[in-house]
């Protein structure tokens, strides 16, 4: 079990509320650590001073304000520090082209969040259970190549 | 039939008697003969004659027979002289009558002039257009006749036509009573005996109105060209703007309905006890509204998609696409032992985007299987059939609630929906999009039905891609 914290890159206030009860729902107590904009996500995962944020997993919204969520994950791919940190993207859009891009720049997953509540703890469950329990976590000790 | 040999013309003898040599030689012999009898006439009897040699008559007769000849000989030639020098006189007088009348009769402008410029013939079309008689008009330049520019600018032309020494082509402006005609004209050197260019020939051709025509031409093109430019940057703005209108729907929109859906399913959840059975009531149609304008927006999505979407045109298998669409339905069926009829014929091949083209057939099974459901044994048959006109179409037959013809026009028209949402459950947009996806292929959809009694579903694709480019912008 995985218990680092998660960090929720969504500047819809409603959706944060929405998605830490989803993953409180399922059990899942891992901290989550929400930032409402692209600056503010590279600031907690690439800080020019002091500690990074070390995430078990990113959810990265594709429309947020100031730096766009793609550009977000094309910066955190271009830097070895964040090279390998799963980013999920977790978007309304099913624009193929976000798609596309999403996986172009090295998203983990690409996940649409439903309307429908109930529907959307269902994704978080199977999301956390996969990232959190299933899947094997990337070394934490050592510089990442 | 067989022919004789012999009979399809003279004997073969008398054919090789009459060879040109022959029938020359035998002229000059009946020609002597009668110039024998002339001489004989002339000179008296033979008998009475005085020999020039002594020599043996059949001699001195064709002595006689040559003189005579040659006589004859001269007498013709000079004869022929003196005829084919007034035929020459009296035909070059013909020959310049005849020529004046074509030139006059033309109805371009014909004219010479020497290689200072004079004029020294100018045809009548020259004299009615410019109003002067060809003999007022001997010497006189062009500068006498035209403003400076004009008549320097014809000038050029001739001295062009002088140097090059060859027949050049120009159009020419030239200031009319009723304004400026375009000429075009061909100018070419005239030669006398030595060899000299002495003079030059105009023959100019008004093609004002075809200028006229070929300028108004011109004109209506670049203003068509203008306007095609100006109506394709509309168009790709209002895609554009459609884009960013579809992008901002799936992301803006959806947003605050899934706040609404979520935090209606926690107040149900968390605060449900505390609410009445009206209070919980109102509470799940609010969810159970969102979940409908949720579907509402994916299909706008999605009608919006089918719109924008550059084609790729690959053949496609319906029958198999058919097939993987029902076994789906059937396995997302609530009850999938429903007695049903599906009959999905084979072969029934296509050439389009494989993407749409499911699109299209996922939403005619699905409206099928959703307007059979109330039936207790229904069938849904996909085929193909021979229309009257020659052609193919593919079709989706049901035997469920059908619809009155009356409403037909409506059913691809987006939000028209012919049923009550309580009896079957749907957007209003399915078929929507199935007619725009059949239309972006260059296809046509119909169909046909009556109340409680099925319907079918008929469309008809190109065998190929249209040769006109599918423009991204439709």
């Amino acid at each position: 079990m995985n218990d680092s914290p998660i960090l929720l890159a969504e500047d819809n206030p409603d959706d944060v509320l929405l998605t830490r009860r989803a993953f409180t729902k399922n059990g899942f107590d891992n901290p989550i650590i929400a930032v409402a904009d692209g600056q503010a996500c590279l600031q907690a995962l690439l800080p020019e001073h002091g500690p990074a944020v070390d995430p078990a997993l990113v959810l990265l919204d594709i429309n947020l304000p100031k730096v766009g969520g793609l550009e977000v994950l094309g910066r955190l791919r271009a830097d070895p520090r964040t090279r390998i940190v799963p980013v999920v993207i977790l978007t309304t859009s099913r624009e193929p082209r976000d798609v596309v891009e999403g996986y172009r720049l090295g998203a983990n997953s690409y996940v649409c969040k439903p309307v429908s509540f109930t529907t959307f703890v269902a994704v978080v469950r199977t999301l956390a259970t996969y990232w959190l329990r299933v899947n094997e976590p990337r070394p934490r000790t050592g510089v990442v190549p | 039939m067989r022919q004789r040999p012999g009979t399809t013309g003279a004997p073969a003898g008398l054919r090789s008697a009459l060879t040109p040599t022959a029938v020359a030689v035998s002229v000059v012999v009946v020609v002597c003969l009668l110039d024998l009898g002339l001489a004989i006439r002339a000179h008296g009897d033979m008998a009475h004659r005085t020999p020039l040699l002594s020599l043996p008559p059949f001699v001195e007769v064709l002595v006689l027979v040559g003189t005579s000849l040659v006589a004859l000989a001269a007498a013709t030639r000079s004869r022929l002289a003196l005829i084919r020098a007034e035929t020459a006189r009296v035909g070059a007088d013909e020959e310049a009558k005849r020529l004046l009348q074509v030139i006059d009769n033309s109805p371009a402008v014909i004219y010479m002039r020497d290689r200072e410029g004079r004029y020294l013939l100018v045809n009548r079309r020259y004299e009615e257009l410019f109003g002067i008689r060809r003999e007022e008009i001997v010497g006189r330049t062009d500068f006498d006749m035209f403003p400076p520019e004009a008549a320097a600018d014809f000038r050029a032309n001739d001295l062009k036509a002088l140097a090059s020494g060859a027949a050049v082509q120009a159009e020419e402006s030239v200031p009319q009573v009723d304004g400026a005609h375009t000429y075009i004209t061909l100018k070419y050197p005239l030669t006398d005996i030595a060899g000299r260019h002495y003079a030059i020939c105009g023959i100019s051709t008004d093609i004002t109105d075809l200028k006229r025509a070929e300028e108004e031409a011109n004109r209506l093109n670049a203003g068509l060209e203008s306007r095609v430019r100006e109506r394709t940057a509309e168009l790709e703005a209002s895609t554009r703007e459609l884009d960013a209108f579809a992008y901002s729907v799936s992301h803006d929109l959806r947003a605050p309905l899934r706040a609404v859906a979520g935090f209606s399913e926690l107040i149900l959840e968390d605060y449900g006890s505390a609410l009445d059975a009206t209070g919980r009531d109102y509470l799940s149609r609010v969810v159970a509204a969102t979940t409908r304008m949720s579907r509402l927006i994916d299909d706008l999505l999605t009608l919006s998609r089918a719109t924008r979407a550059e084609l790729s045109w690959r053949p496609v298998d319906l029958s198999a696409m058919a097939r993987r669409i029902l076994a789906d339905l059937r396995s997302a069926e609530a009850e999938p032992d429903r007695p049903m009829e599906l009959i999905v014929e084979d072969g029934l091949h296509a050439t389009g985007d494989p993407a749409l083209l499911e699109l299209a057939l996922q939403n005619l099974i699905s409206n099928a299987w959703k307007f059979t459901a109330k039936q207790d044994k229904a069938l849904i048959h996909v085929g193909v059939e021979r229309l009257a006109d020659g052609g193919c179409a593919f079709f989706v037959r049901d035997t469920g609630a059908g619809f009155d013809m009356r409403y037909a026009d409506k059913l691809f028209v987006p939000f028209q929906r012919l049923h009550s949402v309580d009896d079957f459950a749907g957007t209003g947009i399915g078929l929507a999009i199935v007619g725009r996806i059949i239309n972006r292929h260059g296809g046509r959809i119909w169909a046909e039905g009556h109340p409680e009694h099925g319907a079918v579903f008929r469309f008809v694709l190109p065998e190929r891609r249209p040769v006109l480019r599918e423009g991204g912008t439709r």
